[in-house]
């Protein structure tokens, strides 16, 4: 009687577990809403095991076998594995603060993730004659990306982007939203998720 | 005379094996479908519902040079696109793409063992489905009749 039962105990947690491991493909969500000039959604749905698979063999312009390839005078003199090295070994803090009276600006670090928030105060462009400007609401944009996610685009030589190396540690991740973009006529949000939905 | 009129009596049985085996070979390949409305009166009406087997079959009377004359672009994607139609199948149903705005909808839908393609706009409607796996044989092909410099 108890071999029975731990058979069947054992069996449904092989069972249990083989089931889990089918839900844990990761879906990239892309979702874009406006409503000016005109009413538009756009949703997009991409597994990421799939985009894995896919990367590599997408060699056109300057994206080859995975890798983006980046060229910018400024790169040549940082370097950034260095400076990403620093950010991660230090504890969770700001490091870029840049205010100005339409736009701030924040880099900062916070529980393992290197985040960037830009807070934009627009004023109505055309206002009456004596009117004052009227503040409209400000466009803000978030992004929260994991280290590992970070230090993985960086792994690869000083000039590229190792986007494979990227998706595969974003695979590994939780669910997580990584870009959210809103203001008055615009939302738009990037996240992951074990959902093939992308409600 | 017996051997003989054996034999041709069994012709008619091989060839009626011949035909269900090739017809049920075709069904379980696919079926490509188009379907064109347009929504104007008296607009064309288009329904077209052709064996995914027969596409690469097709590919093969398209002249090289017209394969070859394809846009380096869209050349450069056929190995991605190669992967795309073969592992896509292996994922559950999934709306790949859909935009939406007051002049048309679109959508990308994997269902099944197909790839769904549906456009409604002002002026028309627009369905296309085919099986993923000849996603992968017609880039493959396509790739073959000239490959990238």
């Amino acid at each position: 009687m108890k071999k029975i039962l731990s058979g069947t105990l054992l069996l449904g947690l092989l069972l249990a577990t083989a089931a889990l491991a089918a839900d844990q493909e990761r879906w990239l969500h892309v979702s874009v809403k406006k409503t000016a000039p005109h009413n538009e959604n756009v949703l997009v749905n991409v597994p990421l095991s799939l985009a894995e698979k896919v990367l590599p063999a997408i060699n056109v312009h300057r994206l080859r076998n995975g890798k983006l390839m980046v060229h910018h005078r400024a790169m040549d003199h940082v370097d950034l594995r260095a400076l990403l090295e620093a950010v991660r070994t230090t504890r969770d803090s700001e490091f870029v603060t840049v205010q100005s009276d339409h736009q701030n600006v924040r880099v900062a670090k916070a529980g393992g993730y290197l985040l960037v928030n830009v807070r934009e105060s627009r004023s109505k462009k055309h206002p009456r004659e004596g009117e004052p400007a009227k503040p409209e609401a400000p466009k803000t944009v978030d992004v929260r990306i994991p280290f590992p996610v970070v230090e993985a685009l960086l792994s690869g030589d000083k000039n590229e982007l190792n986007i494979l190396a990227a998706v595969r540690a974003l695979s590994a991740h939780g669910d997580i939203v990584l870009v959210t973009v809103n203001d008055k006529s615009e939302s738009a949000r990037i996240w992951i998720d074990s959902k093939n939905t992308g409600e | 005379m017996p051997f003989s009129a054996g034999f041709l009596g069994g012709v008619p049985a091989v060839m009626l094996g011949t035909v269900l085996v090739g017809g049920a070979a075709l069904y379980s390949a696919g079926t490509v479908r188009v379907a064109v409305h347009e929504k104007k009166p008296g607009g064309t009406n288009i329904s077209l519902a052709l064996p995914a087997a027969a596409v690469p079959l097709a590919l093969k009377f398209v002249p090289d040079r017209r394969l070859q004359n394809l846009p380096p672009e869209m050349r450069a994607f056929l190995p991605a696109i190669q992967i795309a139609g073969r592992e896509l199948a292996g994922y559950p149903d999934v709306t790949l793409v859909q935009v939406e705005n007051p002049h048309e909808k679109v959508s990308i839908v994997k269902r099944g063992g197909s790839l769904v393609i549906d456009v409604d706009s002002r002026r028309e409607t627009v369905h296309v489905s085919f099986p993923l796996r000849i996603v992968a044989a017609v880039a493959r092909d396509l790739e073959t009749s000239a490959p990238a410099n």
